[in-house]
Parts: structure tokens; sequence; C-alpha cells
């Protein structure tokens, strides 16, 4: 069974959609205060975290590492060209893999 | 993702990502979705004076009220202006509902017009290309296929795991 075979089975299983902010692995899920954590759910009720966390644990190491090495990708992070070249897509059907970039 | 996490450790870089979900469609509304992004930045540390601010004013209004869209935007805006670098990543954006996608794509762009260092990193399949590119006509495009070399160590890795 291919590995895109899970997005779709994440994609399905996971009724929040999650986020996750990562400065290096520090996750933040703890607030100082309660009030912290009630403009966290002001901001937004969707909760970080849980799909993210659920993409990293399915994924194999090894697979997809090819994208990281293209001159696109590249570029884009290196963040020359300003507005230009903000924005990078990748496009592809269902199952490929896009979710499992790494 | 976890790569641009990596290289945000060494630089101080702030990385969020949003997966896009047909099941909560309803729930990811633009606003939601820019809420959940700023949530992330937010989260790192100290809460900003502004959004604190903003949240108590809003608490105190009949029944307390959500943040608009505009408000959020607002926030984001002043958050990104506060960190060296910001990388927005947003999955799967073909599950998200017509009308929301095409309001944060805008919304999006008016960041990256700000603040053209902000990276966005974009994930769908191939039809919604023509929507990003009304508001992103010179992005790059990278196709993703199903790759040989890809399926294989994959089966491989699991043989090895499972047997």
């Amino acid at each position: 069974m291919p590995q895109n075979s899970y997005s779709v089975s994440v994609g399905h299983s996971n009724i929040h959609s999650g986020n996750i902010i990562g400065i290096g692995s520090v996750n933040n899920t703890f607030y100082n205060s309660d009030e912290d954590a009630q403009i966290m759910r002001w901001l937004s009720p969707l909760e970080p975290h849980n799909r993210h966390q659920g993409v990293r644990n399915k994924r194999f190491d090894g697979i997809r590492d090819w994208f990281l090495e293209t001159r696109e990708f590249r570029e884009w992070g290196g963040g020359q060209g300003g507005t230009d070249k903000a924005v990078l897509f990748c496009s592809g059907n269902p199952g490929v893999g896009k979710t499992y970039l790494r | 993702m976890d790569s641009l996490c990596n290289q945000g450790g060494e630089e101080n870089i702030a990385v969020t990502a949003f997966y896009c979900d047909f099941v909560s469609q309803q729930q990811q509304t633009t606003s939601n979705i820019v809420g959940a992004i700023l949530k992330q930045l937010v989260g790192r540390g100290e809460i900003a004076k502004n959004i604190r601010e903003a949240f108590k004013k809003a608490k105190k209004e009949v029944g307390g009220r959500g943040p608009r869209l505009p408000d959020l935007v607002g926030m984001l805006r002043t958050t990104i202006a506060s960190l060296p670098k910001v990388f927005i990543c947003l999955d799967a954006l073909d599950e998200c509902l017509p009308n929301y996608l095409q309001e944060l794509l805008k919304s999006l762009r008016d960041i990256v017009r700000e603040f053209p260092s902000t990276r966005i990193f974009l994930a769908g399949r191939p039809p919604v290309k023509e929507d990003i590119q009304r508001c992103f006509p010179k992005m790059v495009v990278i196709p993703i296929s199903p790759n040989t070399d890809d399926i294989r160590n994959y089966v491989e890795m699991r043989l090895e795991r499972d047997i």
C-alpha cells in the first residue's frame, strides 16, 4: 500500500484540522492563565496541533526529501524575490503525498 | 513543514500550518482559518497587548462577540510585523469552501504585499491552481506526482517495520 492512501484516511478521520506553531521543536500548548486560553479560543475555535501531529506520526523518513532539494523550493524558502516569489503551490491529485512532504 | 520548523529553530523563523478538511468545511470559515494562523503565532509566548485588549473589549459587548475578519487580519499584521520571518502553510485548499478560499487568498495577498518576506506554502489538487493564480499570478508551482522510488521506499520500510 503506497504512502499516499494515508492522506485520505487522515482527512476522513480527523475532525479538527490542526495547526501547529514551530519555533524549533517547541510546541506551546500550555497557556499562562485562563485568560490566555480564552483569548486563544476567541481567536479561533479550530484547534491547532492534532492534525499536524497525526501527519508527523504517519510519515516515513526518506520519502519526498527530493522536494526539499528542488531549486523552486530553495529559492522560495530563501526569501529572495519578495512579493513575486512569496507563494509556492504544490499541485497534485489526491493521494500523491502532498500532505506528507517533510 | 517540519523541515521549515527545524530551519525556524536555527533562524528564529515562525512557521504556521493549517490543513483544510472537507469534514469541517462549515467551521473552516475565513475568519476561523486566519484566527488559527494567528493563534499559532501568538501561542509562542506572551500574548501581545493589542490582542489582549481587543479580546477584553469584545468580551464586554453583549454576549461577547467573536473577532471579525478585518480585526483578525489587523492582528495578524501587527503580529507578523513583530517577527523576523513567518511561513504560512496551508494544505488541501481544494477542501476549503470556494467563498472562504477567495477571501482567504485575498487576505494573504494583502499580508504579502505589506510583508514581502512572508513565505506562503500552499498545497491542493490541480483545479485550485486557477483560484490561487488569480491572487498570486507569479507564484511558483511544483507538480507532485506519484514517484516510484517513494513507493518502493515506503513499501520496504513498512515491511521492515511490520514483519
